[in-house]
């Protein structure tokens, strides 16, 4: 499965988003479930699918799907458009 | 004994000083709760069942409204805390089980919990390897260890055992009554298939189980003889119907492994050992 598939997989399953409700420009402020838990969520399962770990700073600041892909990119993850 | 006896307000003096709470986790939690109302009001708790650790730690998680609603207060614990294991033997020996297995779940969901720290980890896995000499029944050591693994999870969280345990008792109380659900043995009943389901979804389970030096079979032997097959089997078409509830619930999203919607599915099959 290609990066961009794996993060629309990891994303929909921590914020529990209901089918079509996934997109690469969605905002923390969009997703109710993107909490404190969300945040923790969010490392477990990208920590599984992608073997990397966000420190506590990482995760905290990420405010996006976009935020996503750019911190997995400076971990050596390509997302082609 | 139900809470409340009568109006709290009414039956504790406006000039009281000390609330005595003789009960076990859910009663201590409420009068954790109550004394929140009445600052300056000093609290002793005596349990009367290990398990819970409510005694030992500042969360409260109340029953309210047909739900479970957990709040987090440093200042909640108890003043005071009075062990007097002779209290719990007279509690029947399936409820004394099912208190080993919330004990368990505390400190096996404390000690995976993504957000426990190296040295918080260290240490429940000492209280890990303490539990697997108890027998599943009486024993004085249970109240110490039960209080160290709630104190523990209370700085890591838990995981899916709780989540479910917590949407799952009020739902199962209302629809089995004949069934006597409580915290510890949904606890207990659930915590042998997701340790299954953790283990299963990553590679997380052996890993500090093998960093920690703690012996696999033999906490997989203790999971077994607390798990319940015709509680299980009777609980899940109540775990479908409140599936969702699970999912969002705050324990389920800090469990060591990313619970996914289709892990319903693994439920049915839970994979083997």
């Amino acid at each position: 499965m290609e990066n961009r598939e794996k993060l629309k997989k990891v994303v929909e399953d921590v914020f529990l988003l209901q089918p079509g409700e996934f997109r690469f420009d969605l905002r923390r402020d969009e997703v109710e479930t993107w909490d404190s838990f969300g945040i923790v969520s969010l490392a477990v399962g990208i920590h599984e699918a992608f073997g990397c770990h966000f420190t506590p700073a990482e995760a905290v600041g990420i405010n996006s799907v976009a935020d996503i892909i750019r911190l997995l990119s400076t971990k050596g993850f390509e997302f082609d458009n | 004994m139900p809470w409340p006896a009568s109006e709290p307000a009414q039956c504790l003096g406006a000039d009281a000083e000390w609330l005595v709470v003789v009960g076990g986790g859910g009663l201590i939690d409420e009068a954790k709760a109550f004394r929140e109302s009445r600052p300056g009001l000093k609290l002793v708790a005596i349990p009367s069942i290990w398990g819970s650790g409510a005694e030992a730690s500042p969360i409260i998680v109340l029953s309210r409204a047909g739900r479970k609603k957990i709040k987090i207060n440093p200042s909640a614990r108890p003043d005071a805390v009075v062990y007097w294991p002779d209290l719990s033997k007279s509690v029947p020996a399936e409820r004394q089980r099912a208190a080993c297995g919330d004990c368990w779940a505390h400190a096996l969901e404390g000690f995976l919990s993504p957000l426990a720290s190296p040295g918080l980890r260290d240490a429940l896995a000492q209280v890990i390897r303490r539990l697997l000499a108890l027998p599943l029944s009486y024993d004085p050591q249970w109240f110490e260890l039960s209080a160290l693994a709630c104190a523990g999870q209370s700085l890591a969280g838990v995981g899916l055992v709780h989540g479910i345990a917590h949407t799952l008792e009020v739902p199962l109380r209302e629809q089995q009554p004949e069934r006597d659900w409580h915290h510890a043995r949904l606890c207990s009943t659930f915590l042998d298939p997701v340790m299954r389901l953790n283990q299963a979804g990553s590679d997380k389970w052996n890993q500090l189980l093998t960093e920690h030096r703690l012996p696999e079979t033999g906490i997989w032997m203790i999971l077994r003889a607390l798990f319940e097959p015709d509680s299980f089997r009777a609980a899940l078409p109540v775990l479908r119907q409140e599936w969702r509830g699970v999912l969002r619930d705050p324990c389920s999203r800090t469990n060591s492994v990313l619970v996914r919607p289709d892990w319903l599915e693994r439920f049915e099959n839970p994979p083997l050992p």
